[in-house]
């Protein structure tokens, strides 16, 4: 009987290896680009499971999207594909608070024009909270792979809008066919900024606090009322089917939290005044101006997420003649500054756990800035557990990511060394058990620049830029006098040149940033990428905009030189 | 030990309670000329404050323990000027793409931050009435402030219990953005139907209300919920002073008339550059105005002015007070007093009474602050020469007797939060936008907004 019962259970097993090889075959991918096998075990390595928690020499094994098994005594399945983790390190997965991470802003609605400002349609007010992000999620965004490269592996994504875009999603960034496949939690909160219509109502701070508060004490009224009329209608006249008002009813009962874009201590007040008035759960991502909000945060009960954009550090002028006063000016300056740097550790001694969003940051600089805000202050595992559990906790995903425990999804990163380290670099990341790699270039001789090097970037590129506005031709020209690398870029138009800033070039990486005036405003855009040869590949960025789109550049033939022979 | 664990339990209980309020100070001004306002001017005087609250005013009064004590021989004490009509302190100044805007409130938007809340304690400066702008015939609700300069909390700087008041415009403002966004109002006649239309409204919503709250119930359509007419229905309830901007004796009259036809008595007319023109209608109407002392023909409606303004009004009964309107002019408006001196010939104490207790009672604060009297706050400012003297510089400014400005001790760079990406070329002691924001935010739509949507 035992053994029949055995057999049987083998049966079952064998037919449903079968079915699922058939099932595997079903989905045979022609373009043969599919992962041979969805099993992976990272051995070896140190592991930070969790802040704090570190295996050495561990074994991480990620199946089927999942964390199979951690530790250091662990069984390697037959299918894995076995990595050796000998020197590298695992974190868990970071997460990403706020961004628009995976969303495509869509085209700026045309100013309509028979336009009644005093109360224009809503989407051109930009009043349109029953929205979702998941329809401006576009699968092949760059953004998503340029989150990833730095190791983020979930982001709590946001739409592009005005006062009220639409619902965020968590998301995780995969690469995916299908929106579907990326989302993890779905219309988790109700996204707000302090953003006006352009010319119409509400334009500016004093029109979105009204209309912020006239949108949810109707929505409080009504709700009441579409509640007795689904118990009982009879008698009563049908309920107004307004969807702006009913995207506050899960607002007002407490079921959806608030993602309010509060960048400054001004916006950060007065997103807590209206919580405090209204009672709803507010969050405030990308805050910048943090250090004297502790006890308003405090006592209200807010959560945060702290932006990861820092200020540019100061320069101090380097005239020797300098007065007194250019002197003092220059000191409180710095100070400022470091206030940005210093909030973070002062925060989180002061009892406020926060997680990072990294909206209106620029990628390439977000390890930077974290390294500046330890340095600041901030103790290295509490910035990992912003980075990660915390920020996991305060999405209420903590169940499923976070940390490298038995079942939670295979979200994880394998750093060259120490994350934390300057030097350290990414190379790998898994996201939903999904491995990515990504070429880690050695260091040649410490962090210096070879020669051979330089030679490639001085001279003449011509660029191609895929601007939102079309596509952009020009040159730009680098060239170094004594140890300074300088350098100009053409603008389309008939525009001046620009010069450009804060060049860098370091292992084929190039980057910089150049000023255009735009109507009357500076706009700084950020360029960054890599150099293969004679072609330079990149991105370019304005944070101010949160727009990126990509760059492209082929080194100019240099002028023949006429060899003399005889 | 029982007795001791609970004195120090009210000892916290207070300090608590405290620190959840506004900071408040004890000082001894001794031996100065202090004008009183409303009890005269008092020679070799000495002014005990406690908790923030003017204690004692007399001769020889000693400091108690730990508080300091002010020399004020040979200088003058007055209470703190209190500028009726400002737009320093707030970070958006107009709501103008309605023409209705009661729903929208500057305490939303004080800026806690403005440097030019410095500047005006430094000329003796202690409230001001942080206005909506001008650009729409029925603004926003305004603010007003102490001028707690230092505090990064805007709540910090609240009058509190200060009555809610707020903006309304009359005349060429209104009409332009009218005319600028092909709404209504585009002329004078379409104000005043404007204000009449929105009441009556009011009147209408008024009573839906009453209605459903005299059987509220789940199984009730409750009627929409308005912010805007829930203010204009407090309006009419005379819960709200209306501050409105107008030049024209014509446009005021009309907004007496309206204001009767809807029963509302509270109303102030600021600029009112031809109030002289029917100041006993004023008076008998019992509105009160805020005004310039000599600034006019800045556009066409501002050109039939006077600077006997001021003393006109005065003669005839009208509560008037001098404004600034401006980060500039809000630094001497002791100054802008005296000139109703020169144009007028009014008492020292006329002059003054026009920035402190005049404003006060405009602002319905003429309980707390306008004059030098025990139990009222000690919000006082000290001169080195009398404030009406064109030598008068002012020394020190106190609010809730904790002092906010002292010229001795002045540090010249006051900023709280700097940009760390600012170049210090950029510092100036005022820019052009600190005259004149009436209009800020009004007609213009920057690249940024539009770009960012």
């Amino acid at each position: 009987m035992k053994l029949k019962r055995e057999f049987t259970f083998r049966l079952s097993l064998f037919l449903f290896f079968i079915a699922f090889s058939i099932n595997a075959l079903a989905q045979s991918d022609p373009t043969g680009t599919s992962a041979p096998t969805s099993t992976y075990a990272i051995t070896n390595a140190t592991i930070i499971q969790a802040p704090g928690k570190v295996i050495e020499s561990g074994t991480l094994v990620i199946k089927n999207g999942l964390i199979l098994s951690i530790g250091t005594n662990v069984s390697i399945p037959e299918d894995a594909q076995e990595i050796d983790g000998t020197d590298l390190y695992i974190y868990p997965g970071f997460i990403d608070g706020m961004s628009y991470a995976g969303a495509k802003r869509p085209e700026a609605m045309q100013r309509p024009s028979n336009l009644f400002t005093p109360d224009p349609p809503n989407d051109y007010a930009g009043i349109t909270p029953e929205r979702s992000v998941i329809d401006q999620i576009d699968v092949t965004e760059s953004s998503i792979e340029s989150l990833r490269k730095i190791g983020f592996t979930v982001s709590h994504t946001v739409p592009y809008g005005r006062m009220l875009p639409g619902s965020g999603s968590i998301i995780l960034l995969s690469d995916a066919n299908h929106t579907d496949h990326l989302i993890l939690r779905e219309n988790v909160s109700m996204y707000t900024q302090f953003s006006g219509a352009p010319g119409a109502y509400p334009g500016n701070t004093l029109g979105i606090m009204a209309k912020w508060r006239n949108l949810f004490t109707n929505a409080s009224y009504q709700r009441v009322y579409a509640q007795a009329y689904s118990k009982d209608p009879s008698g009563l006249s049908r309920p107004s089917q307004d969807r702006v008002i009913e995207a506050f009813y899960p607002v007002v009962a407490k079921e959806k939290t608030v993602f309010y874009n509060a960048n400054s201590l001004l916006e950060a007040q007065r997103a807590i005044r209206l919580k405090n008035e209204l009672n709803f759960n507010l969050t405030l991502g990308n805050l910048e101006e943090g250090w004297d909000l502790v006890d308003q945060i405090k006592e209200s009960n807010t959560n945060v997420f702290m932006s990861l954009n820092l200020p540019d550090k100061p320069k101090n002028s380097t005239e020797e003649d300098k007065s007194d006063e250019v002197v003092d000016l220059e000191m409180k300056r710095m100070d400022a500054f470091n206030r940005h740097l210093n909030q973070f550790g002062d925060m989180k001694s002061q009892g406020i756990t926060f997680g990072f969003s990294t909206m209106g940051a620029t990628s390439s600089k977000i390890k930077a800035n974290l390294l500046a805000i330890i340095e600041a202050g901030l103790s290295e595992n509490d910035a990992l557990s912003a980075l990660t559990i915390d920020a996991a906790k305060l999405l209420g995903i903590e169940s499923t990511t976070g940390t490298l425990d038995v079942g939670k999804i295979g979200n994880a990163i394998i750093s060259t060394g120490p994350y934390f380290e300057k030097d350290s670099k990414i190379k790998m990341v898994f996201v939903d058990g999904d491995k990515y790699d990504f070429e880690v270039k050695e260091n040649k001789s410490g962090e210096g620049v070879s020669a051979t090097d330089e030679a490639i970037l001085l001279g003449s590129w011509s660029y191609t830029s895929n601007t939102p506005q079309g596509v952009q031709n020009g040159k730009m020209i680098i060239e170094k006098n004594g140890d300074v690398l300088s350098g100009v870029i053409t603008n389309p138009n008939g525009n001046s040149d620009s010069e450009l800033n804060n060049l860098s070039f370091v292992n084929g990486s190039l980057s910089f940033d150049y000023a255009v005036e735009l109507g009357g405003q500076s706009i700084e855009i950020v360029i960054e990428g890599d150099i293969m040869g004679t072609d330079f590949d990149g991105e370019a960025s304005i944070s101010q905009f949160n727009a990126s789109w990509a760059i492209t550049a082929t080194k100019d033939a240099p002028e023949q030189k006429i060899k003399e022979t005889r | 030990m029982k007795k001791l664990t609970q004195s120090i339990l009210i000892l916290f209980f207070i300090a608590s309670w405290s620190t959840a309020n506004a900071q408040t100070g004890d000082v001894l001004i001794k031996n100065a000329t202090v004008i009183t306002i409303t009890d005269g001017t008092l020679e070799n005087t000495d002014i005990l404050v406690r908790d923030g609250k003017i204690n004692r005013i007399g001769t020889k009064l000693n400091a108690p323990n730990g508080v300091d004590e002010i020399d004020g021989t040979g200088k003058f004490v007055m209470p703190g000027i209190i500028d009726a009509h400002s737009h320093i302190a707030g970070s958006s100044i107009n709501e103008g793409t309605s023409q209705v805007t009661a729903e929208v409130s500057m305490e939303d938007v004080v800026n806690p931050l403005d440097v030019a809340i410095y500047r005006a304690l430094a000329g003796g400066v202690t409230s001001i009435h942080l206005m909506h702008g001008s650009a729409n015939v029925i603004g926003g609700r305004n603010e007003t402030l102490k001028l707690r300069y230092g505090s990064t909390n805007p709540d910090d700087l609240r009058f509190e219990d200060a009555p809610r008041t707020i903006k309304f415009a009359l005349g060429e403002n209104p009409t332009r953005g009218g005319r600028s966004r092909g709404i209504q109002p585009q002329s004078r006649m379409g104000v005043e139907a404007m204000l009449r239309n929105s009441f009556s409204e009011a009147l209408i919503y008024q009573k839906e209300w009453a209605a459903y709250n005299e059987k509220r119930g789940d199984r009730r359509t409750p009627p929409e919920y308005s912010l805007r007419m829930e203010t204009l229905v407090d309006i009419l309830e005379g819960e709200i002073l209306v501050h409105c901007h107008s030049y024209r004796a014509d446009e005021i009259y009309m907004l007496m008339k309206v204001f009767s036809d809807f029963g509302i008595e509270k109303l102030t007319f600021q600029h009112a550059n031809e109030a002289y023109k029917v100041a006993p209608e004023l008076a008998e109407f019992g509105a009160s105005a805020s005004i310039f002392s000599d600034w006019w023909a800045y556009k066409l409606e501002v050109y039939y002015s006077t600077a006997y303004n001021a003393a006109i009004l005065t003669k005839n009964g009208v509560n008037t007070s001098i404004n600034s309107d401006s980060g500039e002019l809000i630094r001497h408006l002791f100054h802008e007093a005296a000139k109703s001196q020169k144009y007028g010939q009014l008492s020292d104490n006329e002059a003054l009474a026009m920035i402190t207790m005049n404003p006060a009672k405009q602002l319905g604060i003429d309980n707390r602050v306008g004059s030098i009297e025990v139990g009222k706050d000690a919000d006082l400012a000290i001169f080195d020469n009398h404030p009406l003297s064109i030598y008068a510089v002012p020394l020190m400014t106190f609010i809730d007797g904790i002092k906010y400005f002292d010229k001795e001790t002045d540090v010249k760079d006051q900023r709280i939060y700097i940009n760390p990406e600012s170049s210090i070329e950029e510092v100036k002691i005022l820019t052009a936008e600190d005259h004149d924001r009436c209009m800020q935010d009004a007609d213009y739509v920057d690249f940024f907004t539009l770009f960012n949507n």
